[in-house]
């Protein structure tokens, strides 16, 4: 068997064969989906050693014709996806091990195999059919994952909510598919790219209807609702897996894809991207700021973080999209981290209400350390992971000469940073409620995990030339970019300095809360939660005022009474109308029929006159 | 005639004059030798048809006329099934003399036979005339006053068929000098004008249509099924009435075509009349109470798809009419023999006083289910080929009004034997029901054979239809 092919097949397979193992054997459910996720991580880490020294595997396989084959082809790109999409199903699986509440153990791990087998298979697909193949399974397993996660109404509802977002950009994304395929003559994305396509006519329309599957994924602005409703409703190692990893991994991977491998994008196109980008950050990280529960304040996070691989990969020069791409691996890594770090806490407290937490510093040390790690990478402090590729970011920006979008994105990070004090403050830091004196660290094997994510947050950040040389600047090469600056080490250059700036801010900004709240951490952000003017705001982004999905679905009722009342007219006038109109034929004609010898007759002999008359006068004897 | 089929003609006719002789004093006997005259001819008849080595020759073995060959078979085909099926119908207490009624139904097979098999109109009009007093006889089987009504109307309402075909072949002698279909296609080709033998051959058509049932012309037809003696109303709707009428009118339409346009007008009104019976036919069938009367109008309302595809003329169209015609016969008598087998167990086939036979007669039923499917062209059936080959053949031939209608009639068809279906043999058993018993086995073995035979000409169509097409529309359309 082709080697590509174990990343998709073995998952798959393992996946079904777990169904077959008894309730009641311990533990083997989860050693088999470990040993199954290092394999693939093992078969990854060879797949990109042969893409960066080597040719790039790839296997074909004739599908449905008309240009729809099966063809998965590891690229650098690819190779570089595949590898970041194992290493999170492993450690993920390692994390959930001891971790409770995550519903049935084992359709956990059937939703977790199968979505490893699938983002396995959307990294890698080359043709765009069997990429979105691949991608709408993985809606599925999202639903089942969210829904399978805990028991009760609730979990089903933001289940739904997600796959009804999820599935109507992937219609989108389905569309643009079949658009630019037809444009482009074939559903090869290497075919696609020897010919790039311009912005004009249908081909603007698939590339923004694919962008628009893309970002979805990836959970910007406007699409990004169901992450915060899932925080709550369902377990950590999902969000740390799905909403924090591989759905940022696979929308980013495709924006890459499409705005600079297949389109050749134009200046407007790059405005909209970056605009987006911008207000993804700002208007998640404001809601994050204010936030109560842990898992629900790094969701925003989750949300705001893409914002900055958007605007990176909508500068459209070399430097944005490393950054892009380097805060797409980065982001997983801290974000998976601290999802981590939240179940670990709600595991041995019983809570992530931040109001309930605090001053678990000496009872839970490696958490503790590991949080502090994530956050600062995510505050992108330096040298940490975060703090480079948000410089690379900073710089694409920069060059374009939109210093606007420059401001927003420090501004977010202020905000970020703002956000993680308060909440480090509240959850390890301060006064230890009564209630929570005798919490214990977390389990090893959920201390694992996090520490390792917690060292490649530290080894990207003093080692980015590591990542720098063998995932990101191959990628580039991939995608055809070609760049003078050096991507990688550290410089004192003014971008330097106003991170510094940045952290001084967003201090100062928490001691004034801090002071303003009377000393409670929990409540450090009220300052700006309960502003004149953002209250109110506040007050009915809570509500769902500004929840595209909450309001259309007021709209449901109306129109489908609106649907009902069509279909109940149409339904008359294939049904009601016909059947009555035959009832009063059919009744007319019983009538008629009465036995009647002289009726009969008159009715043959009429008929017989009018036949004759009609025969002799067009039939020839004139 | 052909006279190379002429042996399927005389040996009934010799066998019905020996039943009067033979059993004289047994009465059985006449039906065994009903059956026993009928089975050796269909089995003949189908060895010919369905030799393997036929398809693989491209049937250039067949060396009589193919339309005959499948017409005698069908023929032959029913008249067994019906014969069988009354040998066991009749109880020793019935008014039913055994000895004409046989005698009179080999009778007409003969002179169907010569019906099928003639090549000039004078000796087609003196078998239906043959056919047509049969009839009379054996409707009256039974000596039930419903029975003579039928017969009476049958005889009033279709003997101005006789007159126009008299009148008809008299004016043929006058302008074309000949009955003969094989010189009538020499005058036609010759390019002397024809006006006035169009009007001869409509005139002979309109005898026809008559005598097919056709709206206008249909007002005999519901009396005349309902009111006859049960296994004779299958033998009528199945096979007399089609073969006295709708044959002859496909025969006369393959002439019509060779006139081209001179008998424009005349096709023209022949596929109105066709899609006026289609419509008259299943909008009555829908409201009728009767089993047998709904039977009648779903009857015609089928013979309107025969005359709508002969009054269409191409080729395609009139191997559609052929097969339906075949099709009609094999799905109606199931249905007619099946309200007999209705009408014997629970006294009645009044389908307001029936309901849930399933239960106890889940043979009929199923039989039942089967014919209406293919009735009303239900993939794999047989009747759904025919329906479809009628069909396109409406659409190529630019009648696209026409093909629409047929097809949304056939919705109607499959709405009036879902009624029927629904009030005898589903929901909850009545007074009548409750008591009713399964026919014996012996009374199911024409139906069953019939419906294994629908589904086999469904199944093998593509036999079929090479069958048509080479030994049909090669050879006797021109």
């Amino acid at each position: 068997m082709n080697p590509i092919l174990i990343p998709v097949i073995l998952p798959l397979a393992s996946a079904l064969l777990l169904l077959l193992v008894s309730e009641r054997i311990k533990h083997l459910r989860e050693l088999l989906t470990i040993a199954v996720t290092g394999a693939c991580f093992v078969s990854a880490v060879s797949i990109l050693n042969q893409a960066l020294f080597g040719t790039g595997m790839e296997f074909t396989a004739d599908w449905a014709g008309y240009g729809l084959s099966f063809t998965l082809k590891a690229d650098r790109l690819s190779s570089f996806l595949l590898l970041a999409v194992s290493l999170f199903s492993f450690v993920i699986s390692v994390y959930s091990f001891s971790f409770g509440r995550k519903g049935r153990a084992r359709w956990f791990y059937f939703n977790l195999l199968l979505t490893a087998a699938f983002s396995a298979g959307a990294a890698l697909a080359d043709n765009l059919a069997a990429m979105l193949f691949f991608w709408e399974g993985l809606l599925i397993f999202l639903y089942t994952f969210i829904a399978l996660s805990q028991n009760g109404q609730p979990a089903r509802k933001t289940a739904m909510k997600a796959f009804l977002i999820n599935g109507v950009t992937d219609l989108c994304l389905l569309i643009g598919i079949c658009i630019t395929g037809y444009i482009a003559g074939t559903m090869s994305m290497t075919g696609i790219a020897a010919n790039k396509l311009t912005l004009d006519g249908w081909a603007a329309l698939g590339y923004a209807l694919m962008a628009i599957g893309a970002v979805s994924k990836a959970g910007a602005l406007p699409f990004h609702t169901w992450i915060p409703d899932a925080a709550l409703d369902s377990s950590a190692p999902f969000m740390a897996y799905v909403p924090a990893a591989i759905d940022k991994l696979l929308g980013i991977y495709l924006l890459t894809r499409i705005s600079v491998y297949l389109f050749a994008l134009n200046g407007f196109a790059q405005l909209a991207l970056m605009t987006l980008g911008a207000l993804t950050i700002l208007v998640a990280v404001m809601m994050a700021f204010v936030q109560n529960d842990y898992k629900r304040l790094l969701s925003y996070h989750a949300v705001s973080q893409t914002g900055y691989m958007i605007l990176g990969i909508g500068t459209l020069n070399p430097i944005g999209i490393a950054g892009g791409l380097f805060h797409m691996i980065n982001h997983a890594t801290y974000k998976s981290c601290l999802f981590m770090t939240a179940g670990a806490v709600e595991r041995q407290t019983g809570s992530n209400d931040l109001s309930k937490l605090g001053g678990l510093f000496r009872a839970m040390p490696v958490t503790a350390v590991c949080f502090i790690i994530a956050a600062a990478a995510i505050s992108g402090i330096a040298p940490l992971n975060g703090f480079f590729s948000k410089e690379l970011v900073y710089a694409g920006t920069l060059n374009t000469g939109y210093t606007w979008f420059f401001l927003a994105a420090e501004l977010g990070s202020v905000l970020t940073l703002a956000s993680f004090l308060k909440l480090g403050h509240s959850v390890f830091f301060g006064r230890r409620p009564e209630a929570l004196a005798g919490t214990r660290e977390a389990p090893f094997s959920m201390l694992l995990p996090m520490i390792i994510l917690a060292g490649i947050c530290v080894a990207f950040g003093f080692g980015a030339r590591l990542p720098v040389t063998f995932l990101i600047e191959p990628s580039l090469q991939n995608l055809g970019l070609r760049h003078e600056e050096a991507l990688a080490g550290f410089h004192f250059n003014k971008l330097f300095w106003v991170s510094i700036a940045v952290i001084l801010t967003a201090v100062v900004n928490h001691l004034f809360g801090l002071a303003a709240a009377k000393g409670r951490p929990d409540k450090s952000s009220d300052h700006i939660h309960y502003a004149p003017g953002l209250k109110e705001i506040y007050a009915m982004a809570e509500k769902g005022a500004f929840d595209p999905y909450e309001q259309l679905r007021k709209f449901v009722p109306f129109a489908a009474g609106l649907l009902y009342k069509a279909d109940r007219f149409f339904d008359y006038l294939t049904d009601t109308l016909p059947s009555s109109a035959a009832g009063v034929f059919s009744k007319a004609s019983q009538r008629f029929h009465t036995g009647s010898y002289p009726l009969y007759m008159a009715l043959t002999i009429a008929g017989f006159v009018f036949y004759i008359l009609f025969t002799a006068t067009y039939g020839g004897i004139k | 005639m052909t006279t190379g089929l002429l042996a399927y003609l005389l040996i009934p006719l010799f066998t019905a004059v020996l039943i009067p002789f033979a059993a004289r004093t047994r009465h059985r006997l006449a039906g065994v030798l009903a059956n026993v005259t009928l089975l050796a001819g269909l089995i003949n008849v189908s060895l010919t048809l369905f030799n393997p080595a036929n398809l693989a020759s491209a049937f250039s073995g067949l060396a009589e006329n193919g339309f005959a060959l499948l017409m005698i078979f069908v023929i032959y085909l029913v008249a067994l099934c019906v014969t069988f099926f009354s040998s066991y119908f009749i109880g020793n207490d019935s008014t039913v003399n055994r000895v004409p009624y046989y005698s009179l139904i080999l009778t007409s097979v003969s002179a169907m036979c010569g019906i099928v098999t003639t090549g000039d109109f004078f000796t087609l009009y003196i078998f239906v005339e043959v056919l047509a007093v049969t009839s009379f006889a054996l409707i009256t089987s039974d000596d039930g006053a419903k029975g003579l009504e039928g017969a009476i109307k049958y005889f009033l309402l279709t003997f101005p068929a006789s007159l126009f075909i008299i009148f008809g072949i008299a004016f043929l002698m006058l302008t074309a000098g000949t009955f003969s279909f094989e010189s009538l296609k020499v005058i036609i080709a010759s390019g002397l004008p024809v006006g006035g033998v169009v009007f001869a051959v409509s005139l002979i058509l309109l005898g026809f249509l008559i005598k097919s049932g056709v709206v206008p012309f249909h007002t005999w037809t519901p009396d005349a099924y309902e009111g006859a003696y049960a296994p004779v109303s299958a033998y009528l709707a199945g096979i007399v009435t089609k073969v006295s009428g709708v044959y002859a009118v496909i025969r006369i339409s393959m002439i019509l075509r060779l006139f081209e346009i001179k008998a424009y007008h005349t096709a023209e009104v022949l596929m109105f009349l066709g899609m006026l019976s289609i419509v008259v036919g299943a909008l009555a069938a829908l409201r009728q109470n009767e089993f047998k009367r709904m039977l009648a109008f779903s009857s015609i309302s089928q013979v309107g798809y025969i005359i709508l595809a002969a009054g269409m003329g191409t080729p395609l169209a009139l191997l559609g009419a052929v097969f339906h015609l075949v099709n009609h016969a094999t799905f109606k008598t199931v249905l007619f023999l099946n309200s007999a087998s209705l009408e014997k167990s629970a006294g009645t086939s009044d389908m307001n006083k029936l309901g849930g036979m399933e239960h106890s007669m889940p043979w009929t039923s199923w039989t039942s289910i089967v014919a209406l499917l293919s009735t009303a062209g239900v993939p794999p059936l047989s009747g759904f080929w025919s329906k479809l080959i009628i069909i396109i053949a409406l659409w190529d031939g630019g009648a696209k009004i026409y093909a629409v209608t047929a097809l949304l009639f056939s919705v109607v068809t499959l709405a009036y034997f879902m009624v029927m279906q629904r009030k005898v043999f589903f929901g909850k058993p009545t007074e009548a029901s409750r008591n009713a018993r399964e026919v014996r086995p012996a009374m199911l073995v024409p139906v069953v054979g019939m419906c294994l035979l629908i589904a086999a000409l469904g199944a093998f169509f593509p036999y079929i239809y090479a069958y048509l097409v080479e030994a049909i529309a090669a050879r006797t359309i021109l």
